[in-house]
């Protein structure tokens, strides 16, 4: 039914008073949105409850979507924003890490352990500026010009790039052992 | 992480876990490392096999991941939780509620004796008996010896004792104790006349027969 | 960056994250049914598992120590405008105007104080919001106290509040929980009137 109808026709439908039509642009956007909230969050509880706001605010301020054609570019900044806050709020709760041995030791013990590898990752992204974060995601996973992300972020694409070059940086750092350990 | 978990599951050479105590378990992702969760999702399974409500044993799991506990000692938390719950049911009766499980584990993890749930059934039969055993066991935790705070709530329970006469209960004795009484008189003397004969009589009635020192 | 997309490690970072990550069976029914709910001003976020919350019925003690500003409270019952028998309690037992909940559902409002002027954030952490320390922020009010209501199912629930996110502060006002607390400081809240289930537990 609304399968091939267009993210600008949906929209529109949506803002003639059809609600249901909006379900079409969630499940069309929810996979992305859900890919790009876990890795900024690391927590797929978390991710699905900023991806749930987000959607819900998207709704609420629909009116001001410009260009209903580049939905998915309007929704990603309304994503964007929840996972900043909801980062912002845990960065004050200090979450706790369960104390364990060295990722060295724990990659070593697991066979093609590629079931901590994600977990790893989740680790080191955590450990990173949240605005490295945001850049790097944007950049490698979601696969962004910087140009684009510079009209997401609001913020200047020379800084980005920085931003980006300082976060592989790290994760080259925090990862490196790790990976090591897995190619063996 | 849905294919992080079945990764896991193949690695361990086990079979996934069915779809429900997945679903619990899933609140475990990013929270524990993967050996804890591992650990903490074969002690749901079983669990759950016996009857036994998953959701408190994640919760355990998750409380200790708050605060930041190592791996070990999630685990045996949650195993002895696990036990409270299997000791819960089996002096409560199998058509427990989950929320009077998770009170009766507490109350025994506080050091009352199972037959003392099993004569709180009794008592209350067509009533949830949530209440009175979170008394008996905040009445533990505020110093209350558990034999004295189990006939307590008993005795109470026996006079048809309404819930919100019971947290009062459990209140002043409360301030009494933070007032200087000692706990197991504070509880005594809070008991009116009426609780108080059954309270006796039933003192001597309630002792169970086999008291070995036990750990909580 | 040329350099980071030839790094094979960055690349395979990228390839693990780019995997799907599925959400809860029931998602876009959660979408549209907030979606179409009309707006509200709950300080707290209603999980989706409770119905909505009852008004709160408080011991005669709750007044004396919401003044006092340390109080969690002790919710032994809920209220239900016009009258109504509860499975296990009949009429005449309860205050006037109030009964006992008429379904094991209902959720009664928990409001739990915490008198801390020096602090720059205070959360709750519990058996209730998966002890995300993150999840449920307590809103302060003047001078120093922090307070906030959560809707909750009756039944026990062990909890703590998260100062500054960093340390575990128990409930003043609220029974300590008894077994490991893994070495932090714990409470209890009891809510009452459960039903009796007939089997099926979770």
């Amino acid at each position: 039914m609304t399968q091939g109808d267009s993210d600008a026709t949906l929209v529109g439908r949506v803002l003639g008073g059809d609600v249901d039509a909006f379900g079409g642009l969630v499940a069309r956007h929810r996979e992305r949105g859900m890919r790009f909230a876990a890795a900024m969050l690391g927590d797929a509880a978390d991710a699905e409850e900023a991806l749930q706001d987000a959607f819900v605010r998207a709704y609420r301020s629909l009116r001001t979507c410009r260009e209903p054609a580049r939905f998915d570019a309007w929704f990603m900044r309304i994503l964007v924003n929840r996972c900043r806050t909801r980062g912002a709020m845990r960065g004050r709760a200090a979450r706790l890490f369960v104390s364990d041995e060295s990722a060295v030791e724990r990659a070593a013990a697991r066979p093609g352990g590629d079931p901590d590898w994600r977990e790893e990752i989740d680790r080191a992204l955590a450990r990173l500026d949240a605005m490295q974060r945001e850049a790097f995601v944007l950049k490698h996973v979601e696969g962004l010009e910087y140009e684009e992300m510079a009209r997401l972020t609001g913020a200047r694409v020379p800084a980005l790039k920085m931003r980006v070059k300082r976060a592989c940086d790290r994760l080259r750092v925090l990862l490196r052992e790790v990976d090591d350990a897995r190619i063996r | 992480m849905n294919v992080r978990l079945l990764m896991v599951a193949a690695a361990l050479g086990a079979l996934a876990p069915p779809a429900a105590a997945r679903a619990q378990t899933e609140r475990l992702a990013g929270r524990v490392e993967a050996r804890t969760r591992a650990a903490v999702e074969a002690l749901v399974d079983s669990a759950r096999a016996a009857g036994l409500p998953g959701g408190p044993l994640v919760n355990k799991a998750l409380e200790g991941a708050s605060k930041g506990a190592d791996g070990a000692r999630i685990v045996a938390a949650v195993r002895t939780l696990s036990r409270n719950l299997a000791r819960a049911r089996s002096a409560l009766g199998s058509a427990s509620a989950e929320a009077e499980l998770v009170a009766g584990a507490a109350a025994l993890q506080a050091g009352v004796e199972a037959s003392f749930l099993e004569l709180l059934r009794a008592e209350r039969r067509r009533e949830p008996v949530v209440v009175s055993l979170a008394v008996m066991a905040d009445l533990v935790a505020n110093g209350v010896p558990p034999d004295t705070a189990a006939q307590a709530v008993l005795a109470l329970a026996r006079v048809g004792t309404r819930e919100a006469e019971l947290v009062a209960f459990r209140q002043s004795v409360e301030r009494d104790v933070a007032l200087g009484a000692p706990a197991g008189a504070a509880a005594s003397l809070r008991l009116n006349e009426g609780a108080r004969q059954a309270f006796v009589d039933q003192a001597n009635t309630f002792a169970p027969a086999n008291r070995t020192p036990r750990k909580p | 960056m040329r350099e980071s997309a030839d790094d094979p490690l960055i690349a395979r970072v990228a390839e693990e994250l780019r995997r799907p990550v599925a959400v809860r069976p029931g998602f876009d029914e959660r979408v549209m049914a907030a979606v179409r709910r009309p707006v509200d001003h709950l300080p707290v976020r209603a999980w989706t598992w409770l119905r909505e919350p009852r008004t709160l019925a408080v011991s005669p003690l709750g007044g004396l120590a919401m003044a006092a500003g340390l109080a969690a409270l002790l919710v032994v019952g809920t209220w239900r405008p016009g009258s109504e028998t509860g499975p296990s309690g009949a009429l005449g037992d309860a205050p006037a105007g109030a009964a006992q909940a008429a379904s094991a559902d209902a959720a009664s409002l928990v409001t739990f104080v915490l008198l801390e002027p020096r602090a720059g954030a205070v959360t709750l952490a519990g058996d209730f919001n998966g002890w995300d320390a993150a999840r449920t922020p307590l809103r302060r009010e003047s001078s120093g106290i922090w307070t906030i209501d959560v809707p909750l199912r009756p039944g026990r629930y062990r909890y703590a509040f998260v100062v500054d996110g960093r340390r575990f502060v128990a409930d003043p006002a609220a029974p300590r929980a008894v077994g490991d607390d893994f070495g932090q400081p714990t409470s209890v809240v009891t809510v009452g009137g459960a039903a009796r289930a007939a089997g099926g537990l979770l």
